[in-house]
């Protein structure tokens, strides 16, 4: 679906430091005191580095000149101790904040999913929202995400300050140069430097090769070879799910799945690309850093022993010094590096910033819903068209239909004639292209959304139950009128189930996602809970795609008997493939290609002999007509 | 012949898992145990250098040496040190050499399903195996395999450089190494016991992160819960959930790091005892005159720096300890027995077509504890060529009688016999050829549509397309010139295939057909058609089961009429059998469920008390 990745483009300071500005006003969103708390950790663990520096450096430098033991030792203890003090200060700081790291990358986390629940569905199945996320996807494929942030952002923080606090403490080491010792320190200076930066140099070259194998989006040329589905097969995306494998071992499928895994591992090109060329940078990369490490320490240390050869300088301070030089080459390189890292996390979150910053699409009106006990509600299609997005075929066209309060409509058609996509549009999944619906004589659009909403109890085809509370899920919150819950129940014909149940009874949790003590049920237990659902809401539209689809002919047959308990005084739409449904609907409406082509009663319908109806009704029915 | 608990439960040691990943290097990457040699060497001797370098300059410096001496010492000294460190650094480059073989043993495992007896794939024990094997293989940096392989060398090399230490103070005193390593010991012990303690949360955070996973990706993101989420205004609800995890979470973290720091603490004080101790004794021998300014700084290093070996080795211990035991998840997975598809007796070169089918006195439950089982002595005996339907409320044992036909399960009691001969006689692989089955669950891979098709790298193109043909789908894909290399992957192939449910249906059939085998089986392949496809599908049946022994299912009842015989099941057995009409004779449980089916269908006008 990608052409590349993003990551590998080039990308200018400022739009670095911007995204690092975004991720940064994200995390203070999520925590303000964070990196307040973080600056402070920061802070006191150089501090204490630095403390620990200088004590060694006194007791040194006191060994050199001749000391009085016991004195020298008593401050020693103190010194140790007040030390002591600090880590035990930074460890508690320091685990405090990886609390709060925890919490900001849970947060976050659940921030892009609570997004994705509140945008508009008609984005969901956008081809530009599956694009944002298999770039998402694509981004943080290596890594840990935001997470990364909270160890490299720190880093860089305690670069600087480490280099703050070598500058400081380091300083009076030039009181120690005299006469040709600038000169001198500058030529080893100038020639370490010079290394350091060609180092740096080649070394960033190798990340940037390293970066194109963990990012690079292979052409289509190059798919042939470096394409293979160990991670769908292993995630269960496709139909290959556990407990799928009748079919395989039926028709010997097991050579297809090893030829698209594991033999695809083993191709020369695939080796070469996912492991001995990213091996070799790795390499490269490690090696050259460590050499820049020894570069620095040996550097300075050889600059401060030259000025030291003159003979003044203790030896407790010559250490000292050679320390504080090594950290400023140590650390400058360092700080350089991740800060480059930095700004790649940042750059990796920019498709989960701009998810979080996406806006809906759909127009939402504000105009309240008027609430009627009598539910008389007059809903009306009005040529409507529709496409799906991506989409070149009208799934409807030129659609039109009215419906009144308390009628039953039966909607029957073959496969893809937009029954489904009708309910979508009533329900404002999505808005038609052209044309529009009415209720009451206004426009859907008009309306506010979540009042609108509350008009429909939909039981889809494709209906989800959660791994939570039963009771919740058929109230869909966490508080709910138990009796209420079980009269629904009883009423979608689950009571036999429910009586089994014990004393958990509707606070059993659906399935083991969620908890090893759920319970599981079967499809058509999950189909009559859906029902339940519906009811529960009292809306009063109810709307039914196929709700028999996997039932036995008896438990169908409970469900038609029932369907006037769940419909009740509503307006009812009943989707199915088995016509049989449409003998208890006033109103057959009849789909073919997305038009609607036929209404009226049974009887009418089927008096149209040449008629869809007539060719699906008799397709059916003549199995099931008297012998002979 | 049921699963003991044993089987699941593997507990191989630290030791002999170590081993078990270093085979696996040994054979595929052998390179990489070089890596792993030279990491180990040059990585424990690289710290002494740290130590050394300050006394060096010191020592330089106190004895006056001139310029070009001190450079060249430290040029010396300085190439000895680059070369170790790079050496040392350049082998931890192997990372990418072993970290990506876990897609290897991603694909072992879901490879290991397809070979193991199919009521593995059913049973809970070894699925729930099976999820966690991929949990612990899957998760990159947290997988077993990164885990235990970097820990071990990890491990080797702080305890070399450890005995390194050990020597050079040996030098200063015996006795101060001597109680060194007792501290060091007390360490040990105490860390040992924290990472009891902190072992102790797994199963809480484990399941912690099961429910924020699931909530997240399974509920609040998931595009198929969308619609439900949206009619029905599940946000708030979803959003309550989601806080009171997260407080759960919160919770967690902070009685863990509460118990950690008791930990850290008690180091931390033996570790300030430590250093007060090298600096009084060091001090004392440089008062003495025993020791020097550069050895001082030499044997404080030293000292100071033990503490940090030891602190690697228990970090990396606890690594090895939770890698280990993930690794035993994915083991006793790979060690579940597979199933034996070559051994057999009997071949089935010598059944005569069409074949007979036989369930005699045949018990079979899912648990074996349980009381209920689904077929009860149950006796059935299909004749060669003859089409059985088979009808039934759901959860009356269809769907099972086909897994133990098809040799998915193996039955408790009885026996199944094929063509007269016991179906255990044949090997497994040939039982195999015996079925073209349609079952519920679509089953179509993203490859291409010869691969799903055929499962066969050399196809018979023709017979291909006819399979398509004869299930109505020649026409769609010639107008969208799908051809055979097609794949039903849009990533792989930009006009990659999209089939809708009905089509996925036909598509299974397809496959069914072109397999061509002697028994055909179709499991509800009707069930997401809209009528005219169904009875498309009725029309050709005669057809597709021409010459074979056939079993439909379908809760469809239309679909009996086209059968020699009906069969009802319940109650673990037959309740009815017979032809449609001597079953409607009988105005037994066929004739009602027929009866409640099909009195929708009636001619005449419905009356209302029919609801």
């Amino acid at each position: 679906m990608l052409e590349e990745s993003k990551l590998l483009e080039k990308l200018s300071f400022r739009q670095n430091l911007d995204n690092i500005r975004r991720v940064i006003k994200l995390i203070v969103s999520l925590d303000g005191n964070y990196i307040p708390l973080q600056l402070v950790l920061v802070l006191l663990s150089v501090g204490l580095r630095y403390g620990g520096m200088l004590l060694s450096a006194y007791v040194l430098n006191q060994v050199a000149i001749g000391f009085d033991f016991s004195r020298l030792f008593g401050t020693i203890i103190f010194l140790v101790i007040l030390l002591s003090l600090g880590r035990s200060a930074e460890n508690i700081l320091s685990r405090r904040i990886n609390i709060r790291c925890e919490m900001i990358a849970d947060k976050y986390q659940a921030l892009q999913q609570e997004k994705i629940m509140n945008l508009d569905f008609s984005l969901i199945d956008s081809p530009r929202l599956k694009e944002m996320q298999e770039r998402i996807r694509l981004d943080n494929n290596w890594g840990a995400g935001i997470f990364s942030m909270f160890w490299q952002g720190p880093f860089v923080l305690r670069g600087v300050a480490e280099i703050i606090g070598a500058i400081v403490i380091g300083a009076p080491m030039f009181s120690y140069f005299h006469g040709n010792d600038y000169s001198r320190t500058a030529v080893v200076l100038l020639l370490l430097c010079l290394c350091l930066g060609v180092s740096y140099a080649v070394n960033y070259k190798i990340t940037m090769k390293s970066c194109y194998f963990m990012f690079h989006v292979p052409t289509q040329e190059e798919k042939k070879f470096l394409w293979n589905y160990v991670w769908d097969f292993a995630n269960g995306s496709w139909h290959y799910r556990y407990g799928n494998g009748k079919d395989v071992r039926i028709y010997d499928g097991y050579k297809v799945m090893k030829h698209w895994t594991f033999d695809k591992l083993q191709t020369k090109e695939l080796k070469d690309y996912a492991i001995k060329r990213p091996a070799l940078c790795d390499v490269g990369e490690r090696s050259i850093r460590s050499g820049m490490y020894v570069l620095s320490l040996i550097g300075a240390y050889g600059i401060v022993a030259m000025a030291a050869l003159n003979g003044s300088m203790p030896a407790g301070s010559l250490i000292l010094y050679a320390d504080c030089l090594a950290n400023i080459f140590y650390w400058t390189v360092e700080v350089a590096m991740w800060c480059r890292e930095v700004s790649m996390t940042a750059r990796k979150q920019v498709g989960i910033l701009e998810l979080l910053e996406l806006s809906d699409e759909m127009y939402k009106g504000s105009l309240p819903m008027e609430k009627r006990s009598d539910h008389e509600y007059h809903i009306a299609f009005r040529n409507v068209s529709f496409k799906y997005p991506g989409s070149k075929e009208y799934a409807l066209k030129n659609f039109s239909l009215e419906l009144r309060v308390g009628e039953r409509l039966a909607i029957v058609g073959r496969n893809g004639s937009g029954k489904t996509t009708m309910i979508k549009l009533l329900c404002r999944l999505y808005d038609p292209e052209e044309g529009e619906i009415l209720v009451n004589g206004v426009d859907i659009k008009k309306f506010r959304h979540d009042e609108y909403s509350k008009l429909f109890s939909v039981v889809f085809q494709d209906y989800v139950l959660f791994a939570l509370m039963l009771a919740e899920n058929i109230a869909v919150d966490k508080e709910y009128d138990s009796e209420k819950v079980r009269r629904c129940l009883l009423d979608a014909g689950f009571g036999e189930r429910l009586a089994e149940m014990g004393e958990k009874g509707i606070e059993s949790f659906l399935y083991k996602d969620y908890t090893d003590e759920g319970i599981e049920i079967s499809g058509g237990e999950a189909q009559k809970l859906a029902i339940a659902r519906a009811i529960y809401k009292e809306a009063p539209f109810v709307l039914l795609d196929e709700p028999t689809a996997a039932l036995d002919p008896i438990a169908e047959a409970e469900i038609y008997h029932n369907f006037d308990k769940i419909a009740g005084e509503k307006t009812a739409i009943y989707i199915s493939h088995r016509l049989s449904s449409c003998r208890f609907c006033d109103k057959i409406a009849v789909f073919d290609h997305g038009e609607l082509v036929q209404t009226g009663s049974h009887e009418e319908l089927l008096a149209d002999e040449d008629g869809v109806y007539a060719e699906l009704w008799n397709a059916q029915a003549k199995y099931y007509e008297a012998e002979g | 012949m049921k699963q003991t608990e044993s089987q699941y439960e593997k507990q191989y040691n630290i030791f002999q898992n170590i081993g078990y990943y270093f085979q696996y290097y040994r054979q595929s990457i052998p390179v990489f145990l070089w890596m792993c040699l030279a990491e180990v060497v040059f990585g424990a001797v690289q710290p002494l250098f740290g130590i050394y370098l300050p006394k060096i300059t010191l020592d330089l410096v106190t004895k006056g040496v001139t310029l070009q001496r001190l450079w060249l010492t430290l040029a010396v000294f300085g190439l000895l040190c680059l070369s170790v460190y790079v050496a040392s650094a350049a082998s931890q480059g192997k990372y990418s050499l072993y970290n990506t073989r876990r897609n290897e043993l991603l694909a072992n495992i879901f490879l290991k399903t397809l070979r193991v007896p199919y009521r593995y794939v059913e049973e809970g024990r070894a699925k729930e195996l099976y999820w966690k094997a991929m949990g612990v293989i899957n998760g990159g940096d947290f997988c077993a395999l990164h885990k235990v392989t970097y820990a071990a060398i990890d491990i080797i090399r702080n305890v070399i450089s450890f005995v390194l230490y050990s020597t050079v103070l040996s030098f200063l005193s015996p006795w101060v190494a001597g109680l060194l390593l007792i501290i060091a010991l007390i360490q040990y012990a105490i860390s040992l016991s924290k990472i009891k303690y902190m072992e102790k949360f797994r199963g809480e955070e484990a399941d912690l992160d099961k429910k924020k996973s699931y909530l997240f990706y399974n509920a609040m993101g998931s595009p198929t819960a969308a619609k439900d989420v949206r009619i029905f205004g599940m946000t708030g609800w979803l959003n309550k959930e989601k806080d009171m995890l997260l407080a759960k979470c919160r919770e967690l973290a902070k009685r863990k790091g509460r118990g950690d720091y008791v930990y850290w603490q008690i180091d931390n004080l033996l570790s300030v005892g430590r250093d007060i101790f090298a600096y009084g004794y060091l001090l004392k021998k440089v008062f003495d005159g025993a020791v020097s300014a550069g050895e001082f700084v030499l044997y404080f290093g030293a000292i100071t720096g033990f503490a940090g070996f030891v602190g690697s080795i228990m970090n990396s211990l606890a690594e090895l300890r939770s890698g280990s035991k993930d690794t035993n998840f994915y083991r006793a997975y790979m060690e579940l027995p597979e199933e034996d598809l070559r051994t057999g007796k009997r071949h089935i070169s010598e059944l005569k077509q069409p074949v007979s089918i036989e369930f005699r006195d045949v018990s079979f439950s899912y648990d074996i504890k349980s009381e209920k089982k689904v077929l009860d002595h149950f006796n059935l005996k299909i004749n060669a060529g003859e089409k059985l339907a088979l009808v039934g409320v759901n959860g009356a044992g269809k769907t099972t009688f086909v897994k133990l036909l098809c040799g998915m399960y193996e039955p408790d009691e009885g026996s199944i016999l094929i063509g007269g001969i016991d179906r255990t006689e044949f090997p497994k692989e040939e039982l195999y050829e015996l079925f073209s089955a349609v079952f519920q669950e679509p089953f179509i891979l993203p490859v291409t549509v010869a691969e799903n098709l055929t499962f066969e790298s050399d196809y018979d193109s023709e017979r291909a397309w006819k399979a398509l043909e004869r299930a109505g789908l020649y026409e769609k894909f010639h107008k969208k010139g799908v051809t055979m290399d097609t794949f039903f992957d849009k990533d792989m192939d930009e006009e990659g295939l999209e089939l809708s449910g009905g089509e996925e249906q036909r598509f299974l059939l397809a496959r069914a057909l072109y397999k061509d085998a002697p028994i055909l089986v179709l499991d509800e392949p009707t069930a997401a058609l809209d009528p005219i496809a169904e009875s498309e599908i009725y029309d050709h049946y005669s057809r597709y089961s021409e010459g074979k022994t056939a079993v439909f299912i379908s809760h469809r009842l239309a679909s009996t009429r086209f059968s020699d015989r009906i069969v009802l099941l319940g109650e673990g057995g037959i309740l009815e059998e017979g032809s449609h009409q001597e079953l409607m004779d009988l105005k037994g449980a066929y004739a009602n469920m027929f009866e409640v089916q099909s009195r929708y269908y009636a001619k005449t006008k419905l009356e209302k008390e029919v609801f």
